[in-house]
């Protein structure tokens, strides 16, 4: 499961739901021939999650998501011993316990015969796989989104260097594990803090900004087809006249989508300074921000 | 085109990029695997691999423009009149005009297509640190050789133009038209490099100004407050901390439970028949970061130091491990002072009684040099590090670099800047030079604010 060049990425991104720049898509072919990793960045809602999940529906893939966070540690993310379960194995044997020791002549022999059985009790039956194991285990190929490394700290990113340079994992009572197939993997960042360089070394990095005028209207038109051109182009340009004012938070393409399904919505056919007032609550979450905008309707609509 | 790259790359590493070699390899295998004639791909794949930060790529995109569109490119011309080789034969000659002048043999060479020398020339005036030494504090050394290179560039300017007067090879006046036409060109080229030095994209920075209510007090910038006012807000600070200090141990209580405690499992199990019905887990401890502050106390954000102060010692009750600085003109640790003593005699020592010269002319830059020859092993990938201050440090050398390293050395830099954003890169504020610097930056002259980033920062 592949992709064969560049543009067949973007014609199957594009099936998928996702509309993607011509460097988009080189990386992400990159990526698929060469299996490495590629890491996102980009600002909040430029679709960094979102095209991970486009790139396992175009291709067919399941998508395996860990969501980082401060103090995600190993067995969050890559497996636990379900203690309960082993426990109460224990319990339901100990009748069995007398038929291991038969035989034995004194304790220590007793206790060695036991020992040679305590494997069954470090089998991959009592293991709970958590996102990680689930990719490096399994048949087919998945795509693997690691969404928000920024967020998890420094001893995870080594931890996770280590696994994507030979996608194997030790356990260490059962041995270790090693991916039959390479997973798909994509690693988002926000910027929170920087990556290490070796983390970089290993990925293939884009950075996603805000969509280019032309693939802001496509993706608009793809998700809402009914729009008419001249409406999605205008929500368009006063969108990107918005990201020039300078705001706390500028408008997200989710949120330009937003805004458009609501335009539409009002059957609105061309947006003037009352309907930017009454549907501005779409793009901005501040009310400084929504004040500035008001305060500069006539560059925003112009 | 291998060789064309490994020159690219030379001219990155030059210009201070850190790539390594399997980058090199990489690049140069994925760029077979998609259309080359197609720039946008090709360009990806230069920029997947060399630029891996958003904080790079105004700069890489310079470099790749330069060295892709703007150097000397003499395959791409129709020229029937030689021009390119005419170029040299008159850059042989001025070489031999200025043998031994480093500087010049640069500018010459970039005239010729390889811009190595200059970019290393040029990387070294925008690195200069200001050499404390020879006592040069002030931002002078950096300025001195900017000058001394525009100097130079105009003196090859004027002998490139007095030797296509003086024509010693006796060509048409058409093609002197085409050179003196070429020359300009990349002389301009020159000159942009020199005086467009572009600041680290870094947009990643978050500037924030939240707005809370809590009442009109909040909203005074501390300069202002009354002086019955100022107990007010030390009442409301006092709340605030004993707020979060409540809300953290409940967040402690409820944390997520950790390893099996095999101990107090079987203990437990005791009660069943020994039976473990009930698991047990160890807690985790909390887990919290460290933090590094390093606050301005000079006479220009007096009146917000205390504040700020009094948020120094709030934070060092947080969390756990905390390393308190405060700063005129060098940090000095004020750690153990906050730590022993009640909270308004630890603000008053610290404002009056510190060693350190209250009266000295701020100076950022040797701050940081002071910081990073006494103080670097305090920063680690687990620290957050807050600046606390104007930024104006009278026209010293402002030591941006260092900060950068600093940076580098934490998990998260935030500046807190008690001036109001309009009045940053006013005057001698070098808010502009640090701010390519910060993870975050933020207003914080009022009460509001501060809580809003007190808030942010603990839960
Ligand atoms: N190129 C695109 N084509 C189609 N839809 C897109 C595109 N980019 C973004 N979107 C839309 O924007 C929404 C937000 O994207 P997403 O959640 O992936 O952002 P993000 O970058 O991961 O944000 P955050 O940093 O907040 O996690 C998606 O649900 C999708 O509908
Ligand atoms: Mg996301």
């Amino acid at each position: 499961m592949s992709f064969n060049d560049v543009r067949e990425v973007q014609e199957k991104l594009e099936g998928a739901g996702y509309v993607t720049s011509r460097e988009i898509a080189t990386v992400v072919f990159l990526a698929s021939v060469t299996d490495k990793p590629i890491l996102v960045e980009g600002p909040a809602g430029v679709g960094k999650t979102e095209l991970a999940k486009a790139i396992s529906r175009a291709l067919g893939l399941q998508l395996i998501r860990l969501q980082c966070y401060e103090g995600l540690d190993e067995s969050k993310a890559l497996y636990e011993w379900e203690y309960a379960k082993q426990l109460l194995y224990t319990q339901m044997v100990k009748e069995k316990i007398g038929d291991v020791i038969a035989g034995a002549h004194n304790l220590k022999d007793a206790v060695d015969k036991i020992a040679s059985h305590e494997d069954a009790f470090f089998s991959e039956r009592f293991i709970q796989p958590r996102p990680l194991l689930q990719a490096i285990s399994s048949e087919e190929r998945v795509v693997l989104l690691v969404d928000e490394v920024d967020k998890a700290d420094p001893e995870f990113e080594a931890f996770l260097l280590e696994l994507l340079s030979d996608y194997q994992v030790t356990i260490p009572e059962l041995g270790t594990k090693t991916a039959k197939v390479i997973p798909y993997v994509l690693l988002t960042s926000n910027n929170y803090r920087d990556m290490s360089d070796a983390l970089k070394r290993r990925c293939i990095h884009i950075y996603i900004d805000y969509p280019e005028r032309d693939l802001e209207f496509r993706i608009v038109k793809l998700k809402l087809p009914e729009i008419s051109d001249t409406l999605a182009a205008r929500i368009v340009d006063a969108v990107r006249a918005i990201r020039e004012l300078g705001l706390k938070k500028n408008p997200c393409i989710s949120e330009t989508i937003d805004w458009a399904r609501s335009l539409v919505a009002l059957s609105v056919e061309s947006i003037d300074s009352r309907v930017l007032a009454d549907t501005l609550n779409m793009i901005c979450k501040y009310r400084a921000d929504a004040q500035m905008v008001k305060a500069n309707a006539a560059s925003v609509l112009k | 085109m291998v060789n064309a790259i490994l020159k690219f790359v030379a001219c990155c590493r030059t210009a201070g990029y850190r790539v390594s070699t399997s980058e090199v390899v990489d690049c140069i295998s994925q760029l077979a695997l998609i259309n080359m004639l197609n720039e946008d791909e090709f360009r990806s794949v230069l920029r997947a691999n060399f630029a891996k930060s958003r904080r790079e790529q105004a700069q890489f995109d310079r470099l790749y423009r330069l060295y892709f569109h703007e150097l000397r490119q003499d395959i791409d011309l129709d020229d029937t009149d030689a021009t390119p080789q005419k170029m040299d034969q008159l850059i042989e000659q001025l070489q031999k005009q200025v043998r031994g002048s480093e500087n010049h043999e640069a500018i010459l060479d970039f005239l010729s297509g390889d811009p190595m020398g200059f970019l290393e020339l040029i990387r070294r005036v925008q690195t200069e640190e200001a050499d404390p030494e020879q006592g040069r504090k002030f931002n002078l050394g950096p300025l001195a050789s900017r000058l001394m290179v525009m100097v130079q560039l105009n003196d090859t300017r004027s002998r490139i133009d007095r030797i296509i007067e003086e024509n010693p090879f006796d060509y048409r006046e058409e093609t002197r038209g085409n050179l003196r036409r070429r020359f300009r060109e990349q002389m301009d080229r020159a000159y942009d490099i020199l005086l467009r030095e572009p600041r680290p994209h870094n947009e990643g920075v978050q500037q924030r100004t939240h707005e809370q209510y809590l009442g009109q007090l909040g909203e005074r910038p501390f300069s202002a407050l009354t002086p019955q006012e100022i107990e007010r807000v030390r009442e409301l600070i006092d709340r605030l901390v004993r707020k979060l200090k409540d809300i953290m141990s409940r967040r402690y209580a409820s944390s997520s439970r950790g390893v099996l405690d095999a101990k107090r499992t079987i203990r437990a199990a005791g009660r069943y028949d020994g039976v473990p019905i009930d698991i047990r887990f160890r807690k985790k401890p909390p887990k919290r970061g460290k933090i590094v502050t390093l606050c301005d106390i000079s006479s220009s954000v007096f009146s917000a130091a205390r504040f700020m102060l009094n948020i120094l010692y709030s934070l060092q009750e947080c969390f756990t491990r905390v390393h308190s600085f405060i700063f005129v003109n060098r940090p000095v640790e004020v750690t153990k002072v906050l730590e022993e003593e009640e909270i308004n005699h630890a603000i008053v020592k610290v404002l009056r009684e510190m060693d350190i010269d209250y009266n000295a002319q701020t100076d950022y830059g040797e701050t940081f040099r002071q910081f990073r020859k006494n103080h670097m092993d305090t920063l680690n990938k687990k620290t957050t590090l807050i600046i606390i201050g104007d930024a104006r440090s009278n026209y010293f050398h402002p030591e941006d670099r260092i900060l950068e390293e600093m940076r580098e050395k934490c998990r998260r830099l935030i500046w807190l800047n008690p001036e109001p954003e309009s009045a940053w890169n006013t005057g001698d504020s070098e808010m502009f030079a640090y701010k390519a610097h910060c993870h975050e930056l933020r207003e914080c002259r009022n009460l509001n604010q501060l809580v809003a980033f007190v808030e942010e920062l603990i839960l």
